[in-house]
């Protein structure tokens, strides 16, 4: 009986797709996340010039995640795709900590836009298999995370080749959306 | 504590320096010998004469530098004795203010004296001598004492040197351990920061647990009342079944009832069927009895047929006599009147036929014929008259055998009527037998009837009761069967809700057991997690533990720090103590001293003693200085002539040195001039690199502006060239042509974007292409009219009705004229 209703509930509640985008520097792991999310697979990636589209489902939700390409040339984009979106992916590489800044100011300015004011911020603190790696703490504090005010985010430690902290990141996403609407 | 010592310290060396320019000299002295070293150490490094000329240069370097600082060393010579010679000047002055006034003192004081002298000279001459030599002996103990406290002093200098280091050690030492601290505050803080949210996440946790349980045992609660619910349900349904039980053998009851009734109704039947039969049978013998009645009233008909008949036969008889007699002598007269009618008729008819023969003499055949018909008609009359008398002589004898029957018949008659008589008593008789026995009949009749129908009433009244009762039994039997069925439906009903409510439950329960393991999954990684957290928490305590224990170690350390320190003040205030009583001491000399100008010789001495010794110093400094000149002079010589020697070496090896010696002034000077001169050159030679550098360095600062202002231009594109450029640092005429490069690269890459945008745009979904005409607008620079009108357009695409938008702006078609057709 409850499953039937289930079933329904998320019929209805499926009908709509969320609008993802993953953002990151170039060579965070956005292109390789996208597709562990989509097929659970580890991809051999090049260097995104673009983005990828991808439809991935996850618990019964349907999401229209876009990896965009990371790199500084191309940057200057993504704000041509901020409209309507539900949910940002904030990939870093957890062992860059020389552009963490870069990485940082980008962020900041991505905030600051007025379309992605209620959009949820999920910052994946990746490679996470590495040794040296930052610590999410590290790196939320590095990000400037704390001071962050009127904006739902989490921070995840992940490793997009391991497909480590994946799940519970998406799941967070999938409850923070729910709950959202 | 400290400031108070430095006080101390600095009165103390403000102090110390105001008896003289004693301190200052020591001081040019021992430069002077670092000094002196430095020229020995010079002189060492010039006998190593065969090194190479990078050596000479770096000698030559050297001694320009040994130059400089003697130069140096000179001037603040010269500055010195010039200041001494200041001092000198100013302390002979005050000397001879001091002579003056001291010659005016001794004078009054001399008149004085020699007016106390008088007096007082034998006695103070030997109390003077006393004194004087109690005096020299306190002033060689205060002098001693004096030294000891220099001594003291400088220990005490060294020992504040040695503070003040280890002060700064000390304060270092703080300033380590506060950052330290501060650290491992910091680190304390973050941890307990997130041993709170730790903590938090416990206490959220274990209130979601306690919630949880809370639900829990809502659930089992709820689960034990529906339990409850349901066995009492059952109960109400075993009962119900009991009940259908009791109510099916109440039916099994009634339809025994129900079978018995029947068979009572089918004795009763049988009852009436035998009433019926012996009514039919009671009929029947009414009937007989009827058929009887009937019989006897036919009989009794019959008879009084009979008896009418007889009557009638009588009376018939009688009358027939009688009418006999009449009709005979009626008949007879009537046919002797009527033959007499016939005569006369016929005689009349004989007169009116004689008449027409008289009359009609025509017709004699006729008158024959009619006189035949007389003639018979006279014969027949004369037979009739005989007939006539036969007859009535036939009639008398007739009626003569009638008067004897009738006599006969009389005398039957009353034979008969006798017997009539009688036979009409039997026949009243049987009449009254007949009216009794038909009343009887009618009577048992009545009562068979009343009978009949009175029984007909009781069995019907009965067979009423007994349909009623069996109506009433059925119609409570189908009563109880609807009723029984229908609480047999309804407990079925309840049955299936009960079922359901079960099913639900047990749903409910599976669900709630399924969200109870959720939970305590949840709960068991929760715990997992706190595990974890504890153990974090453990690491950050035993962390909190070591840098507690480095803390108390420091703590320690500052302790014994501060105990050292408080030893070094104790010391101190001991040293201060002795320095208070020392200087108390001081005093009481300086106070004997003074009481002592009155010895104005010793002043004096003191005074000549003091000029004796500013001019030992000045002359000594005279001396030092002049001996600093020469030892520059020699240095300089010494150099110019290693630099001759090695000349001369290299020109002739085995030259005496004698010679050298005693043509040094000459060739020195020369030397230095020349050396000067190089020197210059050399520094001309450095100054034009140097301005060399400042304008090379002034083309890279402009070089970079015009960079950073191409950059500007370009800002988003180029940055990671920029600062491979920055890295590689390529000549400045490369510059332009590698931010061309940049620029095609930039431009590579904005077009394979593009490429990659316009590609994605055409071939994917619609949905995703809305989402892509930002892009592909900006990166082609689309106007709002043109963005919009591609809007409109997917939107059209997308949905399914609507009208195509029209192109608008400069999208619209270029032909003027609508497009005609192939031909």
């Amino acid at each position: 009986m409850g499953g039937f209703f289930s079933t329904i509930f998320s019929s209805l509640f499926g009908t709509r797709e969320m609008r993802i985008l993953i953002l990151g520097l170039d060579g965070a792991g956005k292109t390789t996340i996208l597709y562990r999310l989509q097929v659970g697979e580890v991809v051999t990636t090049i260097p995104t010039i673009g983005f990828n589209v991808e439809t991935v489902t996850y618990k019964n939700l349907k999401f229209q995640v876009w990896d965009l390409g990371g790199q500084t040339s191309i940057r200057p984009y993504w704000r041509c795709y901020y409209s309507n979106t539900d949910a940002v992916i904030y990939v870093v590489d957890s062992c860059d900590r020389d552009r963490i800044g870069t990485s940082k100011s980008e962020l900041v300015a991505m905030l600051e836009e007025e379309e992605l004011k209620k959009a949820i911020l999920v910052v994946f603190a990746n490679k996470q298999d590495m040794e040296q790696a930052m610590t999410p703490t590290e790196m939320a504090n590095a990000l400037g995370l704390p001071a962050l005010k009127d904006r739902k985010w989490q921070i995840f430690k992940t490793s997009a080749t391991k497909g480590t902290g994946l799940d519970e990141a998406m799941e967070w996403l999938v409850e923070a959306l729910k709950s959202r609407q | 504590m400290f400031a108070k010592l430095k006080k101390k310290i600095a009165e103390e060396a403000a102090i110390a320096p105001r008896p003289g320019g004693a301190a200052r000299i020591p001081r040019s002295v021992s430069k002077e010998s670092i000094t002196s070293v430095g020229a020995d150490s010079g002189d060492d490094f010039a006998s190593d004469g065969s090194s190479s000329r990078e050596d000479l240069s770096s000698q030559l370097l050297r001694r320009n530098e040994q130059i400089r600082k003697l130069e140096v060393k000179l001037s603040d010579y010269a500055d010195q004795i010039r200041n001494l010679q200041k001092i000198k000047e100013k302390l002979e002055n005050a000397l001879e203010k001091h002579q003056d006034s001291s010659m005016r003192k001794f004078q009054e004081q001399n008149e004085a004296h020699q007016a106390s002298r008088a007096k007082m000279a034998e006695g103070m001459a030997l109390a003077l001598e006393k004194k004087d030599q109690e005096w020299m002996e306190k002033l060689g103990q205060v002098e001693k004492e004096k030294k000891m406290l220099e001594t003291q002093l400088q220990e005490m200098r060294e020992q504040s040197l040695n503070l003040f280091q280890k002060r700064d050690e000390m304060d270092e030492l703080e300033g380590f351990q506060q950052q330290e601290i501060a650290k491992v505050k910091h680190m304390l803080l973050k941890k307990e920061e997130s041993l709170s949210k730790a903590e938090q996440e416990l206490e959220a946790c274990t209130r979601e647990l306690t919630h949880a349980k809370e639900v829990l045992r809502d659930a089992s609660t709820e689960s034990s009342g529906l339990r409850k619910d349901l066995q009492e349900l059952q109960q109400q349904f075993l009962e119900l079944e009991a009940q259908r039980d009791e109510l099916m053998t109440a039916e099994t009851n009634a339809e025994n009832k129900i079978t018995a009734l029947e068979l009572r109704e089918q004795e009763l039947q049988t009852v009436i069927q035998q009433l019926s039969v012996d009514l039919q049978n009671a009929r029947v013998a009414g009937s007989g009895c009827e058929k009887r009645l009937e019989i006897l009233q036919v009989e009794h008909e019959s008879l009084k047929v009979e008896y009418e008949q007889h009557k009638q036969k009588v009376k018939y008889f009688q009358m027939h006599l009688l009418l006999a007699g009449v009709k005979v002598y009626a008949w007879m007269t009537f046919e002797f009147a009527e033959r007499n009618k016939l005569t006369e008729q016929l005689q009349e008819k004989v007169c009116s036929l004689e008449k027409k023969l008289e009359r009609n003499l025509s017709g004699d055949e006729h008158v024959r014929e009619l006189l035949k018909e007389k003639a018979t008609l006279e014969q027949k009359l004369d037979e009739t008259r005989q007939q006539v008398r036969t007859d009535r002589t036939h009639h008398t004898e007739t009626l003569n055998q009638l008067e004897t029957q009738n006599k006969e018949l009389e005398q039957k008659l009353q034979i008969a009527t006798e017997a009539l008589k009688k036979s009409k008593e039997a026949a009243a008789e049987q009449d009254l037998k007949i009216q009794k026995l038909q009343t009887d009949l009618k009577d048992e009749r009545s009562k068979l009837q009343q009978q009949i129908l009175s029984e007909k009433h009781q069995y019907d009244q009965k067979v009423t009761g007994l349909e009623s009762q069996i109506a009433a039994l059925e119609t409570a039997w189908e009563f109880d069967k609807t009723a029984t069925q229908h609480k047999i439906s309804q407990l079925e009903k309840e049955n299936e809700n009960l079922n359901g409510s079960r099913e639900e439950y047990e749903s409910s329960l599976k669900k709630q057991e399924s969200e109870l393991n959720k939970l305590k999954n949840e709960l068991s990684s929760r715990e997992t997690v706190s595990v974890e957290i504890a153990k974090a928490l453990e690491e950050t305590r035993k962390q909190r533990e070591e840098l507690q224990q480095q803390v108390s170690h420091l703590a320690s350390l500052i302790k014994e720090k501060d105990q050292l320190i408080d030893e070094k003040c104790d010391m101190l205030l001991k040293q201060k103590e002795e320095l208070n009583q020392l200087s108390q001491d001081h005093e009481a000399v300086l106070l004997q001293m003074h009481q002592l100008q009155s010895d104005i010789e010793a002043s004096h001495r003191q005074a000549v003693e003091k000029e004796e010794t500013t001019r030992k110093e000045i002359d000594e400094l005279k001396l030092q200085i002049q001996e600093c000149l020469l030892a520059r002079e020699h240095e300089k010589n010494v150099s110019e002539l290693e630099e001759s020697t090695r000349a001369l070496n290299s020109k002739h090896l085995h030259s005496p040195e004698n010679c050298v010696v005693e043509q040094n002034g000459e060739v020195a000077a020369a030397d230095v001039i020349q050396l000067q001169k190089d020197n210059r050159e050399l520094e001309q030679q450095i100054a034009e690199k140097n301005k060399m550098i400042k304008q090379l360095q002034q083309r890279m600062t402009e070089l970079k502006k015009t960079l950073q202002k191409e950059l500007k231009i370009r800002p988003d594109s180029e940055v990671p060239e920029v600062r491979e450029k920055a890295n590689s640092e390529v000549p400045n005429a490369s510059v332009t042509v590698t931010n061309n490069s940049d620029l095609n690269d930039s431009r590579e890459i904005n077009f394979e974007y593009l490429k990659h945008v316009v590609l994605k745009f055409m071939s994917c979904r619609e949905s995703e292409a809305f989402h892509l005409i930002k892009a592909v607008s900006v990166l082609l620079n689309f106007s709002q009219e043109e963005e919009n009108m591609l809007k409109e357009t997917l939107e059209y695409k997308m949905s399914w009705f609507g009208s195509k938008p029209s192109p608008k702006g400069s999208i619209r078609p270029s032909i003027s004229s609508p497009r005609t057709l192939w031909p």
